[in-house]
């Protein structure tokens, strides 16, 4: 048992916390998200150039060969800003996806691309907002002469803005499922934001879009099962960010419980004020453990399915009930769009829901710790 | 990040055989028993009997105190070899910090870091083996939570001192051999300047036991009347019983970690493959087992905050907030697991079932949501301790003491 | 005991069939409108316009205000027929309390019970009839909670008081007509006997409105620079104000109660009805039944401390802890019903929706868990006005203020 980070990971994070102190200082990060601008094209290529995209694909295909925790730790960092765009999106899972389950031609065009920051590729998965599994898939995938035709409206696409292809989960003529790479630019996509309280979420319709046979990413029909594969991998790293969300609230809260004063005294010397922080400790401290030990059972190749979806359930609950505890210390200001806390709750809000809601995630541990019908 | 507790070394596997084939050896004969837990509503003179026998065996070969100083009758083992034991014990049902009812495991670090070299030798040796049994002696009907405020008062007299006053809510149902003991060593002295510890056997004169039946079984009032303790038995100095208490409660207070996890969920998943409703087994019903889900993630997180400290701990940087954090998650949980079990299987969750260890009984479980709220510091304690580590609303945070 | 609200004796039934075919009659051409919360993000000029409208109309017949005296705009009627009033506005998805964006719900009160009797003439009618706005002005970026820590002062200058400083968080996103403002009036004086309310005229030359966004839509800081007040307009006796501010703040504590109901469950249900989730429509799902029906019983409470304070208001019987047991509830399942809501619509929660009414809306339902913890109060502070009224560690218990 070693529960400390190594060296090289210390180095990692020290390079994320002083990457995000020059890049995204709180007072622009609330503009971004105030203006729901969180596609920052030159932050995405500033954070490329240091290697942070396809951190754990291997060197050969332009990844650094790094491993799951090495990733997380950055995550963690980056987490804490919370910095938007499609770092996660692209460079992690949609890099695992490409490696999970692509042809060596596809993976040897696709991921020095993505490693680099030229490509960003997004998978569009869910039509619906409610439920997140094979049932949402209901865009269609008809065969033409040459190719498909691919037509439906993929719902919630997180990062969809900075896109540059998206991996479209798609429905067969048969009912199986295939993955879609489909280059934004072809006509028939369009791209609308949805409205409401989320940040970097929006609709993207295909509308009769061409695509090419060579564009189906591996196997057809076995998309579901890639794409499952490639969510073992990625979603501890997910975690982990918003670990570091949790862990940037609590320390923005413990500090303003020291230098906010009402009735004469710092009003960290209020017992409620205090158990408010100690909810929110708890949150925070179950998503780093939760997460952390997942990321070992990965890296050291142990069955890890149960323990991650374990994580992403309680991490993204934690964000979520963490942003809650903080509005109750910060109270009035802390609602004030201007406040770093802001940021958060729409990220919570948002990640929450984000490839399953926690409800999804614990379901999908039980079944695999226990299947059902083994009575 | 390496979370295996058993990564072994060549060494240490070898020294895990050597614990695996002891225990065969010397768990013979328990087969029929149910262990009974740390407060126990249940009695069984024969169980009494082997747990001693075993902590006594256990610390003849200095497992118990694995890390302690082969001359106060520890083994001078290093950590691996503490997890070992912890794990394999575990195993058995049984816990290396409660073979049988007595808190050494909190005393005796506490004697060892503050005890005198005269102290140690008269004092550890005896409690190492597993030959005596030592009841933590704090709370008075009085001060409560406010230990501080403490009336038993203990006056030098040439080379003793004089003990009177009344402790409640103290021990076990079976009698102790000692009674570490929080006094009033100067009534006019100011608070927090005022206090010692005494190691007082339980044999003393003056000293009468009645017990009282809580909710979790035995605990007892502790009258002191003109009780004469050896002066030799104050440890860590006169009126200086506050900074020692601070390293005795931060282990109380979770600080001390714990590597085995909770084998709850474990019987209440079997229960649910078992148990048919309806045609069929309640393990197919999903909304139980969303219940067991969050059940299950919560003891995990338990779990892993108990290890968090447990390795904070060996590895001397103490998690500054962590021992108060387990303690108030680990009973809020237990609380909600009381209402959970009751949701999952009904009246059968009020059922006392003897042929199951006592801390995997549904009924204990649930009685212990409520039940043991409060021992060591109640749940608004906890917080407070959590407070000021994190110095929430203070310019500086309280350090958290290193223990053994 | 009697729960119904519409028992109706044949003159209130009269009544009732009135008010029916009154709002039939007026609230034609409001057909496609979908209100807006009472803090909204929407914007809708149309919906103001009709809203004020409607407002004007029913306080000129007196209902705006229905048990009012007659002479001071309002209706002179009993509580029989503010429930009718009250339940058959609500029928139309409108709030009897919040007509239009003001909060002469509080603030007519107040002066009905502290003014004097050139004050209620001159302050009132305008405000029964519905014809201007009143925002509630007491936070300070200082004070916050403690609004007894008041920095803006109002000094006495002639026929005048002469206001400086700054409140933050209060209005709405169109401009006052007055503020309600607790202002300072003895800088030197001791707390709670140095504060006074002012009714300022919002266009008093020297007022700066500067609009904040926040979670539930813009709420202001205001900027008082030497603005000259009438001295007619200070309400209930100088250095009076917190006696003043009890009556007051009872009332936005939760204390006038309310009987409409919270049409979130009813959308709820016909949206999980209509939506197919795995092949069957969400209503079919049990895990989904059991989070509904959590939401419904959690609210079904909610209704019911708001009834019971509504009834115990105007029997004349103030609950003792009623008001802030309610607002702190309500506030805590409204944030519980907001994670509840993703739980149940995914994505879909977080879309906002403008073809129903906002508070129908589950975006803005979701929001407004953590967004509406804090006005007029935090959680904590409504635990402690809670603990102080039951006198929790003190001999008595404060009596709750009588309101109108
Ligand atoms: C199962 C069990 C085992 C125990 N074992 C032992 C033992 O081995 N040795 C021993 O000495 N004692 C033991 N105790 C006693 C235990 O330590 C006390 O119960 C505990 O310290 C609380 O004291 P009290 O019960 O008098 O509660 P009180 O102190 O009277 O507390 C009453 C309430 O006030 C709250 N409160 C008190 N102070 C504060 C504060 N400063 N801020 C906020 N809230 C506060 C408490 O949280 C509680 O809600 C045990 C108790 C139990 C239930
Ligand atoms: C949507 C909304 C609408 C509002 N509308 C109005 C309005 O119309 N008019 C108006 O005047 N104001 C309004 N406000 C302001 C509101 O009244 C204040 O936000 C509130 O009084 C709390 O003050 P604060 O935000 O400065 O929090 P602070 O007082 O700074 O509180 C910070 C933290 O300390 C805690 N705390 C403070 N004192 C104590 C104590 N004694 N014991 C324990 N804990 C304590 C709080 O609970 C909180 O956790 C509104 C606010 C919001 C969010």
């Amino acid at each position: 048992m070693d529960l400390r980070l190594t060296k090289t990971q210390n180095m990692f994070k020290r390079a994320a916390a002083d990457f995000v102190k020059v890049e995204a200082p709180s007072h622009i990060v609330t503009e971004w998200f105030r203006n729901k601008a969180t596609f920052l094209p030159d932050l995405y290529r500033k954070a490329a150039n240091l290697g942070w995209l396809g951190m754990v694909v291997p060197e050969r295909y332009g990844g650094a060969s790094a491993s799951f925790t090495d990733c997380a730790v950055v995550f963690e960092e980056l987490g804490r800003v919370p910095l938007p765009g499609p770092l996660f999106s692209s460079g992690v899972l949609s890099a695992l996806l490409v490696l999970e389950g692509a042809s060596e031609a596809q993976k040897e065009s696709l991921l020095p691309a993505i490693c680099s920051g030229r490509s960003i590729v997004i998978v569009a998965i869910t039509d619906k907002g409610v439920d997140w599994g094979t049932e949402s898939v209901e865009t269609r995938l008809t065969n033409t002469t040459g190719g498909f035709v691919l037509d439906g409206t993929k719902r919630f696409v997180y990062d969809a803005e900075g896109a540059t292809s998206f991996i479209c989960a798609a429905r067969m003529e048969n009912g199986g499922i295939a993955l879609v790479l489909v280059n934004r630019e072809s006509p028939g996509i369009s791209i609308t934001p949805h409205v409401g309280f989320m940040v970097s979420v929006a609709e993207v319709r295909f509308d009769r879009v061409k695509v090419a046979a060579s564009s189906v990413l591996g196997e057809a029909g076995a998309g579901w099962q890639i794409l499952d594969g490639a969510l073992q991998k990625a979603l501890p790293i997910l975690c982990a960010y918003q670990v570091g969300a949790c862990q940037e609230i609590f320390d923005f809260t413990a500090e303003y419980t020291r230098t906010r004063v009402v009735f004469g005294q710092p009003i960290g010397r209020f017992q409620r004020v205090q158990d408010h922080c100690v909810e929110l400790s708890i949150h925070l401290d179950a998503a780093r453990w939760v997460t952390y030990e997942a990321l070992w059972k990965l890296d050291s190749g142990l069955p890890a399915a149960a323990g991650v979806h374990e994580a992403k359930a309680v991490a993204s609950e934690a964000y979520y009930q963490v942003c809650n505890f903080s509005h109750m210390v910060h109270a009035g200001p802390g609602t004030d769009y201007g406040h770093p806390l802001m940021a958060h709750s729409l990220m919570a809000h948002t990640l929450y829901q984000y490839l399953g809601t926690p409800l999804h995630h614990k379901r999908k541990m039980m079944d695999a710790l226990y299947p059902r019908g083994k009575g | 990040m390496d979370f295996n507790v058993q990564a072994d070394t060549q060494e240490i596997s070898v020294f895990r055989k050597e614990v695996r084939e002891w225990l065969q050896e010397n768990m013979r004969g328990a087969e029929g028993l149910r262990w009974s837990a740390t407060w126990s509503t249940r009695e069984n003179e024969e169980e009494y009997q082997f747990r001693r026998k075993l902590a006594r065996e256990l610390g003849e070969k200095g497992w118990l105190f694995p890390m302690f100083p082969v001359e106060y009758g520890g083994a001078g083992l290093t950590i691996d070899h503490q997890l070992v034991l912890e794990t394999e014990l575990d195993h058995s049902g049984i816990n290396l910090a409660a073979v049988f009812y007595t808190l050494a495991r909190i005393v005796a670090p506490v004697i060892l870091k503050w005890g005198t070299e005269e102290q140690k030798r008269e004092f550890l040796p005896p409690m190492l083996c597993g030959e005596v049994s030592v009841w933590q002696v704090l709370t008075e009907p009085q001060g409560g939570s406010d230990i501080a405020t403490c009336h038993t008062k203990a006056i030098k007299n040439g080379n003793h001192y004089v003990v009177d006053g009344q402790k409640t809510m103290v021990g076990y149902h079976h009698p102790p051999d000692f009674l570490w003991t929080l006094v009033c060593t100067d009534p006019s002295g100011p608070r927090h300047e005022n206090l010692s510890w005494l190691y007082i056997p339980g044999n003393s004169d003056g000293i009468t036991i009645q017990p009282m039946s809580l909710m979790m079984g035995i605990k007892n009032t502790v009258f002191f009347d003109h009780v004469r303790v050896p002066a030799f038995n104050l440890v860590g100095g006169e009126n200086n019983g506050w900074r020692v208490a601070n390293t005795h409660l931060e282990l109380e207070h979770g600080g001390e970690g714990r590597v085995g996890a909770d084998p709850l969920v474990e019987r209440v998943v079997a229960y649910c493959q078992q148990m048919r409703v309806a045609g069929a087994p309640l393990m197919e019903d999903t909304s139980i087992r969303d219940i067991i889900a969050d059940m299950m993630i919560e003891l995990h997180a338990v779990h892993l905050f108990a290890r968090r400290n447990f390795w904070h701990r060996y590895v001397r940087e103490p998690h500054p907030y962590g021992g108060a954090q387990f303690r108030y998650y680990q009973r809020m949980v237990r609380l909600r697991n009381g209402e959970r079990l009751q949701q999952i299987m009904g009246c059968d969750a009020l059922v006392p079932n003897l042929t199951v260890n006592e801390v995997v009984d549904f009924e204990y479980v649930v009685r212990s949501g409520p039940g043991m709220l409060h021992g060591g510091g109640t749940l608004d304690t906890d917080r407070l301790v959590f407070a000021r580590r994190v110095g929430l609303g203070r310019p500086t945070k309280e350090t958290a003491p290193t223990t053994i | 005991m009697d729960f119904s609200l519409s028992p109706d004796t044949p003159a209130i039934a009269a009544f009732r069939k009135e008010v029916q075919e009154w709002l039939q009659e007026n609230m034609r051409g409001a057909e496609h409108l979908r209100w807006s919360g009472i803090w909204s993000t929407r914007e809708n000029e149309e919906e103001y316009r009709f809203r004020r409208e409607l407002a004007r109309k029913l306080g000129e017949k007196g209902w705006l205000f229905p048990m009012f005296p007659v002479q001071y705009g309002g209706g002179g009627l009993t509580v029989d027929h503010q429930l009718v009033l009250e339940t058959e506005i609500g029928r139309h998805g409108l709030n009897l309390n919040s007509v239009f964006y003001t909060l002469a719900r509080l603030v007519a009160p107040a002066i009905l019970k502290w003014g004097s009797e050139e004050q209620k003439r001159e302050f009132l009618p305008p405000m029964l009839r519905g014809e201007v706005s009143v925002w509630q002005v007491l936070t300070e970026p200082q004070g916050g909670s403690d609004v007894a820590t008041c920095r803006t002062k109002a000094l006495r200058d002639g026929d005048h008081y002469v206001v400086n400083g700054q409140k933050i968080m209060v209005g709405y996103h169109h401009p006052p007509d007055f503020l309600w403002a607790l202002v300072c009036t003895d800088p030197s004086g001791p707390r709670h006997e140095n504060l006074s309310w002012l009714y300022i005229p919002g266009n008093s030359a020297g007022i700066t409105i500067q609009p904040m966004h926040l979670m539930m839509g813009i709420k202001n800081s205001v900027f008082f620079d030497n603005v000259r007040v009438p001295a007619f307009n200070l309400v209930g006796g100088e250095n009076n104000g917190w006696k003043v501010a009890n009556t007051y703040l009872e009332l936005e504590h939760g204390g006038g109660g309310n009987v409409t109901e919270d049409p979130l469950v009813v959308r709820l249900v016909r949206y999980c009805q209509r939506t197919q989730g795995d092949g069957k429509t969400l209503m079919e799902d049990q895990s989904i039944r059991d989070i509904i029906a959590d939401t419904l019983i959690e609210l079904d409470v909610v209704r019911l401390f708001a009834l019971r304070n509504f009834w115990c208001r105007y029997v004349r019987e103030p609950h003792p802890y009623g008001g802030v047991q309610y607002i702190y509830h309500q506030r805590v399942v409204r944030l519980r019903n907001a994670e509840r809501l993703q739980r149940i619509l995914g994505y879909d929660a977080l879309v906002t929706d403008l073809s129903v009414h906002e508070q129908a809306d589950f975006e803005y339902a979701v929001r407004s868990g953590p967004g509406w913890l804090h006005g007029g109060g935090t959680l904590d502070t409504d635990r402690l006005i809670f603990a102080r009224r039951l006198g929790l560690g003190r001999p008595t218990g404060e009596a709750a203020p009588t309101t109108v």
